[in-house]
């Protein structure tokens, strides 16, 4: 056993009386009525009391905990290095709201905040310490819950430019109209086309995504509206196409802006008369599907240079979502990168528990030009590198380059900054392309090499 | 056969999560015949596995531990001995003398049904251990 006193060097010190106006048997109903858990220790650290909440919090019974370490049933991170307790009887003053963990039967880490004191006696000697302890748990999930302001399926979001889009995605889903999906490279187009499908009553029929700028043209055809036996050489039989085979649920067309005008006249009768002929067939099929449309390109610009047909267009554009890249919805990066790393940790059955502040910064001063699938993309790269802990800037792809405030370097001229920061980013977008870069910036060429020298950027 | 224990003092360290040292113990013929200390980071749990393949570690002896890291070491196949309380050296020489663990070094509230894991139901001890 080890002595108290002896252990920690605490003299016995006389405190001033306190005179209580409770009898020992209200102070017992007191304790243990409140949602706090109390225990107290003796000078061996013993527990010796220990009330309702406690039990229920550590999930061990008053019985078995009375005469135990207190750090055999608190079982607390803060036991070994850092045990308020300890604190308090070294000191004789009291600590409030120590945050840290304990860790129930069940294995699981409850979130608590501890305050501690001295336990005097009422001739004012110290008989031991006395500890509360309050369950955050709940405040933990809502907390949570609170930093994911908006979540629809496996969409999630803190930004405000996502608001609208979640407050119609039931209603758009409910209605049979098609869906035009307009948005950069990798801001989930398709992410959004399933959640869609799937808030809509034809959630138990099929959703095929096709990409159409992956497909020649008469491929496209044949996979979409299907063959007849004999159509072409090497067609031996009959072959539903995806028209055919997503009845009654939704096909998804990626990169419609890719699509040739001939395919678009095909397309527009599919939309027009909900019939298609299959390549080689004489009638005429029925089908029952949604169309949703994605592109990365301005529909609009697309049909006022005569690339997209006008009566398409207006079919297709019922309905109208607009994403955002990810640089105007910055505020997502520490909730999605929260999520990739959830899924890798599953699938790679790895233990990385977050990324390194630095790397946020890293992170939070990119463009990503990819938008979400580019961070998904450096998480995934920083798996391969990190294996267990927290990721790291040497675990990002190179290309990451940081600027001086990653490096602890404060800018002596944040306008300076700023404006190499603006020059680097557009060369960056333009394939460092200078003229491509003024013209982006709104610039003439001679302007950007004129501002290029006098902050002079060695490019 | 070697067995390591998470260790706080001479006391067996109560919350895996927050320990810091490893008391590695080689035992032969019931008798501890060689014992080391280790730091390690519990943040880090494939380290201390790698470290414990490393050192042929077969058996690790915990307190309180949480649901990653314990299913992290029993999926690589080293035998975890969760929520034990006591002093270091007594729970390993009666561990030795006894092949078993008796109920005073379970943590309370926990018995071998509750908190305690194994990657198979019974430990197996060999004939000279």
């Amino acid at each position: 056993m080890i002595n108290f006193r002896y252990h920690y060097g605490v003299k016995k010190i006389k405190y001033k009386k306190i005179l209580s106006p409770l009898t020992e048997d209200t102070t017992k109903i007191i304790l243990e009525s409140i949602s706090d858990g109390v225990f107290t220790i003796d000078h061996n650290w013993e527990i010796t009391s220990f009330n309702r909440a406690a039990e229920e919090i550590t999930g061990i019974s008053r019985k078995d905990a009375i005469g135990r370490h207190c750090w055999e049933v608190f079982r607390s991170n803060m036991c070994e290095q850092d045990c308020a307790l300890k604190r308090t009887m070294e000191e004789g003053r009291p600590f409030i709201n120590s945050s840290g963990y304990i860790i129930n039967r069940e294995k699981k880490k409850i979130p608590i905040t501890a305050s501690t004191s001295l336990l005097i006696d009422k001739n004012a000697d110290v008989i031991g310490g006395i500890e509360t302890f309050r369950d955050h748990s709940l405040v933990e999930q809502l907390r949570k819950e609170l930093s994911t302001k908006f979540k629809v399926e496996d969409i999630i979001s803190n930004s405000d430019a996502m608001k609208n889009i979640f407050n119609i995605l039931p209603q758009v889903s409910d209605s049979d109209s098609s869906v035009l999906l307009e948005g950069d490279t990798g801001t989930g187009k398709e992410l959004f086309a399933r959640a869609i499908h799937n808030m809509s009553h034809r959630k138990d029929k099929p959703f095929i995504a096709i990409n159409c700028g992956a497909l020649p043209d008469t491929l496209l055809e044949s996979e979409l509206f299907g063959y007849k036996k004999g159509a072409f050489t090497n067609a031996m039989k009959d072959k539903p196409g995806q028209f055919a085979l997503a009845d009654g649920g939704t096909i998804f067309l990626d990169e419609i802006g890719d699509t040739s005008p001939a395919f678009q006249v095909s397309l527009l009768r599919v939309l027009q008369e909900h019939e298609f002929t299959p390549l080689g067939a004489l009638a005429q099929e029925k089908t029952n599907i949604r169309i949703i449309a994605a592109t990365n390109k301005r529909l609009s610009d697309l049909v006022s240079q005569n690339r997209f047909r006008q009566d398409l267009y207006y079919r297709i554009n019922v309905i109208r979502l607009s994403l955002p890249p990810l640089r105007h919805r910055m505020e997502d990066i520490p909730l999605l990168v929260e999520r990739f790393i959830q899924k890798l940790n599953l699938r790679q059955e790895k233990f990385i528990q977050g990324i390194d502040k630095k790397v946020l910064q890293a992170f939070m001063s990119h463009e990503f030009p990819g938008n979400i699938r580019e961070l998904e993309n450096i998480i995934e790269h920083a798996f391969v590198l990190c294996s267990e802990g927290y990721i790291k800037l040497n675990h990002l792809p190179e290309f990451l380059s940081l600027p001086s405030s990653i490096n602890g370097k404060k800018d002596s001229d944040p306008v300076k900054s700023a404006q190499i920061k603006l020059i680097i980013d557009a060369l960056a977008r333009n394939n460092y392309n200078r003229s491509a870069a003024a013209k982006d910036l709104g610039i003439h060429k001679s302007t950007l090499f004129r501002r290029i020298k006098k902050l002079g950027m060695a490019l | 056969m070697k067995i390591a224990i998470t260790v706080w003092g001479n006391r067996i360290s109560p919350v895996f999560d927050a320990a810091s040292t490893l008391f590695v113990a080689h035992i032969e013929n019931r008798m501890i015949i060689k014992k080391s200390y280790i730091s390690f980071n519990p943040t880090l749990p494939f380290d201390l596995i790698k470290l414990l393949k490393k050192m042929q570690v077969s058996v690790l002896i915990c307190g309180a531990i949480s649901t990653k890291p314990a299913d992290l070491i029993v999926e690589n196949d080293i035998k975890l001995i969760s929520f034990v309380t006591g002093n270091a050296l007594r729970l390993l020489n009666n561990f030795a003398r006894k092949q078993t663990i008796e109920k005073t070094f379970m943590m309370p509230g926990c018995s071998k049904q509750y908190c305690w894991r194994y990657k198979s139901k019974k430990l197996p001890i060999p004939d000279s251990f």
